[in-house]
């Protein structure tokens, strides 16, 4: 009888801890904050416009490491990062990196002006119908893709970017000669 | 028998026939359409199906199909775009979960940790249904009789010569 109600309170107990395993796995995760499928993964290409310049096509890129930042001029978010991403465009221009913002949701008037405005050096391309948006499984603005030279994503940040974490995933890139 | 209660008899039983003719019909109907299926989809209704399926990936719980979101309007619209270029629905929803995952898809897909959505609750009530059954058989099953009453040990012939001994010495031993 006493085993009996042993191998009854252990079983009691190991559905518990099951339940409390599984409870604290799912409640120290942000059901808000979803991880793109897309890391580890070629990045979509694309040919789009630019606001001033002749289209930009993601494939031509190949062998640089993309900066590509989704961005909209009402978004204020994007004003908060965009010191970090004219940073990273000038230290690193000349190194094999090129950083391309991707407007989102605007009018090309509005970015134009945004762009005047905050003297943005790298090329922006405008994303009419967000194509490119949707096959970067885009959900808000801001949102960064760090795409390697051989075109696979290997971050991807939502919300304002940080300088100094940028510049030390582009600096780990740069030092790895197969990428 | 004579011809005109034949007659009778088949006047009699013309409305049963009728009826019987009738179901007949409403059957064969109903299994032409179940066989024949719908009629195809227009491409509005196949668009409508497909957001209907995916999750609004701004929202809260609104499919694409319901969501106001302009994010949600454009992939409408691409919905819309790839619909009208022929492309199926199973590859047109492979196409979004491949940019958004899983979480855009408004039912979790059959397979992996969300496949437990649809099988737990089974294998749950198999369980529940299985333990049922043993506890109502154990329940009705009616009460089993006492086991007989062992008699008293069987001694050996050489066990019972000594136990008649003892017996034998004890009387000697009481006094008078």
């Amino acid at each position: 009888m006493t085993s009996r109600r042993t191998r009854l309170l252990a079983g009691v107990v190991a559905a518990v801890a099951v339940i409390v395993v599984l409870l604290m796995t799912g409640l120290g995760r942000d059901p808000s904050v979803f991880a793109s499928p897309l890391v580890g993964r070629a990045a979509p290409n694309f040919t789009l416009p630019q606001l001033d310049g002749p289209p930009v096509t993601l494939a031509r890129l190949r062998g640089q490491v993309v900066v590509l930042n989704f961005w909209a001029s009402w978004c204020t978010e994007c004003q908060v990062e965009q010191a970090a991403l004219d940073q990273t465009w000038q230290q690193f221009q000349d190194s094999g990196v090129v950083v391309i913002g991707v407007n989102f949701q605007d009018t090309a008037d509005a970015a134009r002006s945004y762009v005047r405005t905050d003297r943005v050096a790298y090329p922006v391309v405008e994303d009419a119908g967000s194509k490119t948006a949707l096959a970067y499984g885009l959900r808000g603005v801001p949102e960064t893709f760090v795409v390697n030279r051989s075109g696979r994503i290997v971050k991807h940040v939502i919300g304002p970017v940080d300088a100094a974490a940028l510049a030390s995933e582009i600096n780990s890139m740069l030092a790895t000669r197969a990428q | 028998m004579n011809a005109a209660g034949t007659l009778r008899r088949a006047r009699a039983g013309r409305p049963g026939l009728v009826v019987l003719i009738a179901l007949a019909a409403g059957l064969a109907a109903l299994v032409i359409v179940a066989v024949g299926g719908h009629p195809p989809a227009s491409q509005a209704q196949q668009v409508q199906q497909i957001a209907a399926g995916l999750h609004c990936p701004i929202c809260r719980d609104l499919s694409v199909a319901d969501s106001p979101a302009p994010l949600a309007q454009q992939m409408r619209q691409e919905i819309a775009q790839k619909v009208r270029a022929g492309e199926p629905a199973d590859q047109i929803r492979a196409g979004f979960v491949a940019a958004y995952g899983d979480s855009v898809l408004m039912s979790p897909p059959r397979r992996g940790v969300t496949g437990a959505v649809y099988y737990l609750p089974v294998l749950v009530l198999a369980a529940g249904l299985l333990t049922a059954f043993l506890l109502l058989r154990r329940w009705l099953r009616p009460p089993q009789p006492d086991p007989p009453q062992a008699g008293p040990p069987q001694l050996s012939a050489a066990q019972r010569r000594a136990v008649a001994r003892a017996v034998a010495r004890l009387r000697e031993e009481e006094p008078g």
